[in-house]
């Protein structure tokens, strides 16, 4: 390096400096790896700890009773699971077809761009807006009252937009060059998005899809004012009725538990909080389990 | 420059494209002969590929593109407002540069057009099938799994046989090839080769290249585009051995390129 004016004592300081500064950005990163997961490990921690002494059979099977200081959680456990059964079926119908369209069919002129960013903002606005939404048009202006379906309604209508987004990535996720062959061929757009593309995209528009109706069923607000009961005692009864009435739900019960403070005792609201984070995980822990096994059959 | 064709099988006259502002190609006049191969050559953005796409408007996907002047294949016009466009596209195969079999078995990646298409099945369709991958060069190496084992399980070289045995199935009266060899290693472009020699005898080939020694082996004639202006055309034994143009002569004998 003497043409350059540097002789070997001098590179080698370089040398490390540079060794110095890429240890230190290592650290750092370190750090802010450990914040992040020592908050998550802090928030389960102390559910776990809390939550853990509340839950056994008899509080995972049966219903409150004595004003609701002792027994159970039934009811809204199987509340949450009749608002989620009716989310996965209402969403996709539109979801899945406008994320295709978004993917597919809609293009780069300015309409698609606009509706693309309204969808965008949508995925993003807060639940309560959504809950607001579903009490004027649902529950007052379709008159379906604090009902299921008006639950129903509300929380797919707040997923749609998340599963377009999720659908379209799935679509551009998958080689274009599938498609040219297909169009190639001679098949129809539609016949060789349907052959040869989205097989290839249903892991990801599934996973999309259960975290999006996982999510908005553990949120409180959407289902507050269209389908929420904060508690039941009922006996388990599923029938035609069961659409018209409102529901009792885990995120509703949890909300009026510390609202009503005192009423309930503090160890079966920490039982609820564990009961309803775990809830969310198992949703999530399918589609994981979902996308893993469809990914490895995946060749591309 | 060779005189018109008794019965050109593909045909070009004044042809431009435009990709958005930028001039693709540039008043392009050209005929490739029935039944026989003809290779596009040139160096790299020449506009030979996209040349190649205005036969069965495989350009459309590309936002911005606008195609005059007047092209005729196996008898249609695909730039014609009334053409049929997936009928087009049975009569007019393409194999592609990066081979792009879909995620499927074998069986099924040639079966499905033709499924499709003609509503073959049974016997029927699985003759076809084996005919196909027959003609391919690849039966023999997947006849025993072939409705078990994946089409991307397969090496490059199997898997652009497979998308030619796929576009076969479809019974193509032309066949466009896009740099099919370009992303294979030399023994499978050999086998991609001697495919081409066979078909040419019966079906009209119009191979892109960048292989001047490809062009060499597999071509009747020859096209030389360069900054999308077709420069010089004619039989390639005559064009390789005594080029007209100066800048032809310059590219086959290796002064740029």
């Amino acid at each position: 390096m003497a043409a350059l004016g540097l002789d070997d004592a001098n590179l080698l300081e370089r040398d490390l400096k540079r060794q110095r500064s890429s240890q230190l950005f290592s650290v750092r990163l370190l750090i802010c790896a450990l914040i992040s997961i020592g908050v998550v490990i802090g928030i389960i921690g102390t559910i776990l700890v809390k939550g853990v002494p509340a839950i056994n059979w008899e509080f995972l099977s049966h219903a409150p009773a004595e004003g609701m200081s002792a027994g159970g959680i039934w009811p809204m456990i199987r509340g949450s699971i009749l608002l989620m059964a009716g989310t996965l079926l209402i969403t996709p119908a539109v979801g899945i077809l406008g994320g295709i369209w978004l993917a597919e069919y809609a293009g780069n002129g300015r309409l698609p761009q606009v509706v693309r960013a309204c969808i965008s903002t949508l995925a993003a606005t807060p639940s309560i807006i959504y809950g607001l939404f579903g009490l004027a048009i649902f529950v007052l202006k379709w008159k379906l009252g604090t009902s299921l379906v008006a639950g129903w309604l509300t929380l797919s209508l707040m997923s749609i937009p998340v599963v377009m987004l999720t659908t379209e990535r799935a679509i551009r996720s998958v080689p274009p060059t599938f498609l040219e062959g297909a169009v190639s061929l001679g098949l129809s757009k539609w016949q060789a998005l349907r052959r040869a593309v989205l097989p290839s995209a249903v892991p990801g528009i599934i996973t999309g899809l259960v975290l999006a109706a996982g999510r908005a069923v553990g949120e409180a607000p959407p289902i507050l004012l269209t389908a929420g009961l904060y508690f039941s005692t009922e006996k388990l009864t599923l029938d035609f009725d069961t659409l018209s009435k409102p529901v009792a739900n885990l995120p509703y019960h949890l909300a009026e538990g510390y609202r009503q403070g005192g009423v309930i005792p503090e160890k079966i609201i920490w039982g609820t909080c564990l009961t309803l984070m775990m809830f969310v995980l198992l949703i999530n822990l399918g589609a994981i389990i979902v996308r893993s096994r469809q990914r490895a059959k995946q060749r591309w | 420059m060779v005189g018109t064709l008794v019965r050109p099988a593909l045909s070009a006259s004044n042809v431009d494209l435009f990709y958005g502002n930028n001039q693709v190609l540039k008043s392009v006049n050209f005929e490739a002969p029935e039944r026989e191969v003809t290779a596009l050559i040139g160096p790299s953005g020449c506009g030979k590929s996209s040349f190649l796409r205005c036969f069965n408007r495989m350009n459309d996907r590309i936002s911005g593109a606008r195609v005059s002047g007047n092209i005729t294949v196996a008898g249609q016009n695909p730039y014609d407002p009334k053409i049929d466009l997936m009928a087009l596209r049975r009569d007019v195969g393409m194999l592609f540069q990066k081979p792009n079999p879909f995620p499927m078995t074998i069986f099924e990646n040639v079966a499905l057009a033709p499924r499709l298409h003609y509503g073959l099945k049974g016997s029927q369709l699985e003759g076809l099938v084996e005919s196909c991958l027959k003609k391919a060069a690849l039966w023999d190496e997947v006849k025993d799994d072939m409705r078990r084992k994946n089409g991307l399980e397969l090496s490059g070289g199997q898997q652009q046989r497979l998308c030619l045995a796929r576009m076969l199935a479809v019974q193509p009266k032309v066949i466009l090839m896009d740099e099919p060899c370009s992303a294979l290693d030399p023994i499978s472009s050999e086998k991609i080769e001697d495919l081409i020699l066979e078909l040419g005898q019966e079906t009209t080939i119009l191979i892109v290249t960048h292989n001047l020694q490809q062009a060499h082996r597999v071509s009747k004639h020859c096209a030389f585009f360069m900054l999308g202006v077709l420069i010089e055309r004619g039989e390639t034994e005559k064009m390789f051995s005594d080029p007209q143009n100066p800048l032809t002569a310059d590219y086959i004998t290796g002064r740029f390129g």
